[in-house]
């Protein structure tokens, strides 16, 4: 599904040079439940970004679904953007002017559907997620969880081959954020992929498999519970 | 606390100069438009003589003939005839009265190769310096007897006195003007009412130049000085020279009259009415319209001194200061919206709303200060512009210091006005976002 | 596209699209109604008198102090005149009794039937005794001008105001004669009351303005006649070779000084200079006017420009996500047009009725004309495409932030 080779990701900032991610590689199949974790700085956030195609990199390797995304152009890489991946990050970022309804139909408008498929897709995704009744409701209504909630349909709504959390539960308490996890649960079970970043420790233990990133590399421990205790 | 927020208002202005800039300039020009305007407009229908406009008033018959008469059209002959003139002089009405006429003639110059210069100038009766409080520099106005005597005498002007005689006092020399040889008894001081009330129909210009002389009203019949001003004859065309308009019914008059209070005026009113029902009968004033009676600044209202263009423009441009303030408003909510976090700590800290009230209301103030002061610069500027285009703008586009204050008044009640919005926004900041999202 | 939520969301932030579209507002409604000011002050500033090539020509009063008898004063008349007309660059000269656009002239009220009681017209009245056509250079459409035989004398002991022959103006031919075309040969009656004189119209020049040069047809209303005024102080037009004016204004003036053995007052006058100054007002007028139009414009465009510019920075994280979920720059530009436009029409049609308002209240108490629907059609679609025009640069610099601003925060 997703796989990167050797990829760098070098940020120049007048004299400064920053290695964020150095002959960085992860392999992800499709269905795989995979956590990213990392300390502060390790290049978490880099990795998430280019793997979402919102950054590019130095040098590398890049293969999303196929799709070799090196010499994409910005067009090119919002398109892959739209139709392959969904996004769930940490504070939400519902656009706070729109309802439920008019927030999960974002995504879908780039993509060119007509209003009826529209309407069925975002229909379908807030029901997924618990909270179709609440359609012409105003993100400030909402609880922390249900907004979180409401990212998920949207990210979902497009019927995407891969969702990439950043921090999901990060902003919720542990009986909002156990939810959330269950649902993302269930839609890896059945059939989405799905790539998360987490600082959780034990998040990351219930994932099927954890890539640990240091100093922009990955880590050769694949699961140390000690070591991810004490960092 | 005020000096506390007046130098948190300055210091804020000055950390974003180029905000601060553009705010000011936006006020600035709005308030310089309209106040260029409302100066001239100001000027234009300034009262000429507020102690006393209530109680000078002109009389209005209209005293044409049947021909080409539409009732209740207003008639276009605000002048009086010599009768009715003469009658009404007689006729003691009202605390003080007296008629004018406009002359132009011409005077030898002291500059002999200059040959003889142009004067103009009105007869009128010696009631006229007292009904319009004239302040004279040396002599005085001529008594009732060198009227009735038709004595050679005459009033000059100061500019005039200066023209022909230079800085000394000529009361008592010869002056030749036209024909005839007059004795000089009286100077005026300085007097320029902006407009010329007392003689707005046939006087020129109701802002430039001034009178250059004043002779009495019986010598100037006597010797047959021509009426120069506008004329209107709607019965026979008269015989020429004045002992033509005499004869006849044309209107060549300029009458006043002076009540003793205003309480007086519906008297005075019933004294017309009578006089003209009485001419009626005399077979003379065929018209049947109203009589009336105007005060200075209605005199001026009828006559339209202040034209609908100098209206207009002060509209339009009063129009254009609320489109600044609009602006304004969205670059003040811009600047106040950038404080959050601030309002947030000193919320935190302490202050109340209405103490963040205070302090925003204050800052817009400050540019209102500031808006003002460059807003008066390009006021002046504007003024100066517009005193170049015309004669009368000349004497009339200048910024006296009534309409100052009235320049600051303006700019700092627009950029309150302005702040209000913005000031009310910041006030609704709650601290705990605020401190939260470091 | 996604008009809908975009103008929904609108609706949940109204404060700043709300300035925009009252700034828009009040820019075209005072627009509107100043360009066609502007306009009307222009045009009516513009009007030719009737005199071409009015920069040659120019007027001089002349009066000595004698007293002198009829004759003595037609002599005199005559000597100036002569004085006049020897001197080199003077093409034609004639003494005249006004001048159009000096603000100072006679008017008088004529008749077509002597029966009726209300005047068909007022009109001004041009005297002199040699051929104002000539000196004026108007232009005879029809008839003919005056001849020596034509010409009366004003009577001492009367004022002759009604001689038996005129030249008119098309203008008050038309006022005179309603539907005809052919005023030649036609008569009117002077002045008013019972007992008044005719006149025979034998010319008609195309063109001649009145002293007062009111706006409108009344300032069109002129008649000639062949009068010549008895006066110790008369007035003589005079139109110089091309280019010579100022030149031979002095010297007309000169040689009248040293003709004349007695001191004369003297005073020189240009139609170039009463035009100037009948025009005064309309011109100073139009100009304060443009420079508040361009200001209008000027300031409507900034406050456009400052608020999408706000917009944006506080929307920044939101274009993130939108990037991030799949809009190419194209679409971000697209989303922030389409609420510019969105904003804009609304400004427009409120400042379009604001402008007919305005208007209204400015013909009501004012004397203004009605604005026509042109002024009103034109301005809106300006300002549509000036908000446009403000509002490009912000929205692409929206357009240009990175979709990493969602993961990031800046």
């Amino acid at each position: 599904m997703l796989t990167m080779n050797n990829l760098s990701k070098v940020y120049r900032t007048h004299m400064i040079e920053t290695h964020a991610l150095r002959g960085f590689e992860i392999h992800v199949k499709e269905g795989e439940f995979v956590t990213v974790t990392g300390p502060s700085g390790s290049g978490k956030t880099s990795f998430l970004n280019i793997a979402g195609l919102l950054e590019v990199f130095t040098s590398g390797e890049y293969f999303l679904d196929g799709v070799d995304v090196k010499n994409l152009d910005d067009n090119a890489r919002s398109k892959l953007r739209n139709e392959k991946l969904g996004f769930i990050f940490q504070g939400f970022n519902l656009i706070p002017d729109l309802n439920l309804f008019d927030n999960v139909d974002v995504p879908l408008r780039y993509r060119g559907y007509n209003s009826k498929e529209r309407k069925d897709r975002i229909e379908h995704a807030l029901e997924q997620v618990g909270l179709a009744s609440r359609m012409k409701h105003y993100p400030a209504e909402l609880s922390g969880g249900q907004q979180q909630r409401v990212a998920i349909a949207r990210a979902l709504a497009g019927s995407p081959r891969l969702l990439l959390a950043d921090e999901p539960t990060g902003n919720l308490d542990t009986q909002m954020a156990r939810s959330v996890m269950e649902l993302l649960e269930d839609i890896n079970s059945k059939g989405t992929t799905i790539l998360m970043v987490t600082h959780d420790p034990e998040l990351a233990l219930r994932s099927q498999r954890n890539v640990h990133i240091i100093d922009g590399q990955v880590s050769d421990l694949v699961r140390v519970t000690s070591s991810l205790v004490a960092a | 606390m005020f000096n506390y927020y007046l130098k948190l208002g300055i210091r804020n202005l000055r950390r974003n100069p180029i905000l601060t800039a553009l705010m000011v300039i936006t006020l600035a020009v709005g308030v310089a438009a309209s106040m260029s305007t409302l100066t001239i407009l100001h000027v234009m229908s300034n009262d000429p003589i507020p102690e006393k406009s209530a109680r000078l008033l002109v009389p209005i018959i209209d005293s044409a003939s049947l021909s080409g008469y539409v009732p209740g059209e207003r008639t276009e002959r605000q002048l009086m005839n010599y009768t009715d003139t003469k009658n009404m002089m007689n006729m003691n009405i009202g605390a003080d009265r007296t008629a004018i006429y406009s002359i132009r003639t011409y005077t030898q110059s002291s500059d002999p190769s200059l040959g003889l210069v142009n004067a103009a100038g009105i007869a009128t009766t010696a009631s006229y310096f007292k009904m319009f409080d004239v302040p004279f520099k040396y002599g005085s106005a001529w008594s009732v007897d060198d009227e009735n005597k038709t004595a050679k005498v005459l009033v000059l002007s100061s500019p005039a006195s200066e023209k022909y005689f230079g800085q000394a006092n000529p009361v008592g020399q010869t002056l030749r003007m036209g024909n005839d040889d007059y004795q000089v008894i009286g100077v005026l001081a300085n007097w320029n009412p902006l407009p010329h009330y007392p003689n707005l129909v046939q006087g020129g210009d109701h802002f430039v130049g001034e009178d250059d002389f004043y002779v009495p009203f019986a010598t100037a019949i006597a010797l047959k000085l021509g009426a120069t001003g506008d004329v209107w004859c709607s019965y026979a065309t008269p015989k020429p020279g004045v002992e033509g308009l005499m004869d006849s019914e044309c209107v060549w008059l300029q009458f006043w009259i002076e009540a003793s209070s205003t309480a007086q005026i519906p008297q005075i009113k019933e004294q017309l009415d009578a006089y003209v029902n009485e001419q009626r009968k005399l077979g003379r004033i065929p018209r049947h319209e109203k009589n009336e009676l105007l005060d200075v600044n209605d005199w001026m209202e009828y006559l339209q001194i202040v034209g609908n263009d100098n209206k207009i423009s002060t509209w339009l441009a009063f129009g254009f200061l609320a489109l600044c303030l609009v602006n304004t408003i969205g670059l003040l909510l811009a600047k106040f919206s950038s404080r959050a976090p601030e309002v947030g700590v000193r919320r935190a800290l302490g202050a109340s709303q209405a103490e963040i009230f205070k302090q925003f209301i204050t800052e817009a103030a400050v540019l209102g200060v500031v808006g003002g002061i460059v807003g008066l610069l390009l006021s002046c500027a504007c003024l100066w512009v517009i005193s170049l285009q015309t004669k009368q703008m000349a004497v009339i586009a200048h910024m006296d210091g009534e309409m100052l204050i009235v320049t600051f008044v303006i700019s700092i009640c627009a950029s309150v006005l302005a702040g209000l919005l913005p000031t009310w926004r910041a006030c609704q900041v709650t601290p705990a976002i605020q401190l939260k999202s470091q | 596209m996604e008009f809908r939520p975009i103008f929904s969301a609108l609706l949940r932030n109204k404060v700043a699209p709300v300035l925009v579209a009252i700034q828009i507002a009040l820019s075209l409604a005072i627009l509107t109604n100043a360009l066609y000011i502007i306009e009307l002050r222009l045009e009516t500033a513009s009007r030719p008198s009737g005199l071409p090539n009015e920069q040659d020509v120019f007027y001089i009063d002349v009066g000595s102090n004698r007293d002198l008898s009829t004759q003595e004063k037609l002599d005199q008349q005559a000597r100036f005149e002569q004085t006049i007309l020897a001197v080199p660059g003077v093409l034609s000269a004639t003494e005249v009794n006004e001048m159009p656009m000096s603000q100072s002239g006679l008017i008088d009220s004529i008749r077509v039937d002597p029966t009726q009681t209300k005047s068909s017209a007022g009109t001004t009245v041009y005297q002199s005794s040699h051929s104002l056509i000539k000196t004026f250079g108007l232009n005879l459409i029809a008839g003919r001008d005056f001849t020596e035989a034509d010409v009366e004398q004003q009577n001492p002991d009367g004022v002759t105001l009604e001689p038996s022959h005129a030249i008119i103006s098309v203008a008050l031919g038309q006022r005179l004669f309603p539907g005809q075309t052919n005023f030649v040969g036609k008569h009117f009656y002077w002045g008013e009351g019972a007992e008044t004189k005719i006149a025979e119209i034998v010319g008609v020049v195309e063109r001649l303005q009145s002293p007062d040069a009111a706006s409108g047809e009344r300032g069109e209303f002129s008649t000639l006649v062949p009068l010549r005024k008895v006066s110790n102080t008369p007035t003589f037009v005079v139109r110089a070779e091309p280019g010579q004016r100022d030149r031979a204004m002095a010297d007309v003036e000169s040689a009248l000084r040293k003709a004349d053995g007695m001191p004369l007052r003297i005073k020189n006058h240009t139609v170039s200079g009463d035009r100037k100054q009948r025009y005064g007002t309309e011109m100073t007028m139009a100009w304060m006017l443009i420079i508040v139009s361009v200001l209008l414009v000027i300031i409507t465009a900034s406050g456009i420009v400052g608020m999408t510019s706000l917009w944006v920075s506080q929307r920044r994280k939101q274009i993130g996500v939108r990037r991030a979920l799949g809009a190419r720059r194209i679409d971000i530009l697209r989303y922030f047009i389409t609420e510019n436009l969105i904003i804009s029409c609304a400004g427009v049609v409120s400042g379009a009725l604001l402008a007919v308002g305005l208007n209204q209240f400015l013909v009501s108490q004012l004397e203004l004309t009605k604005l026509p629907a042109e002024y009103i059609f034109l301005g809106a679609l300006a300002f549509v495409m000036l908000g446009l025009g403000a509002a490009y640069a912000p929205s692409w610099r929206a357009a240009s932030i990175s979709p990493a601003v969602a993961t990031r925060g800046t």
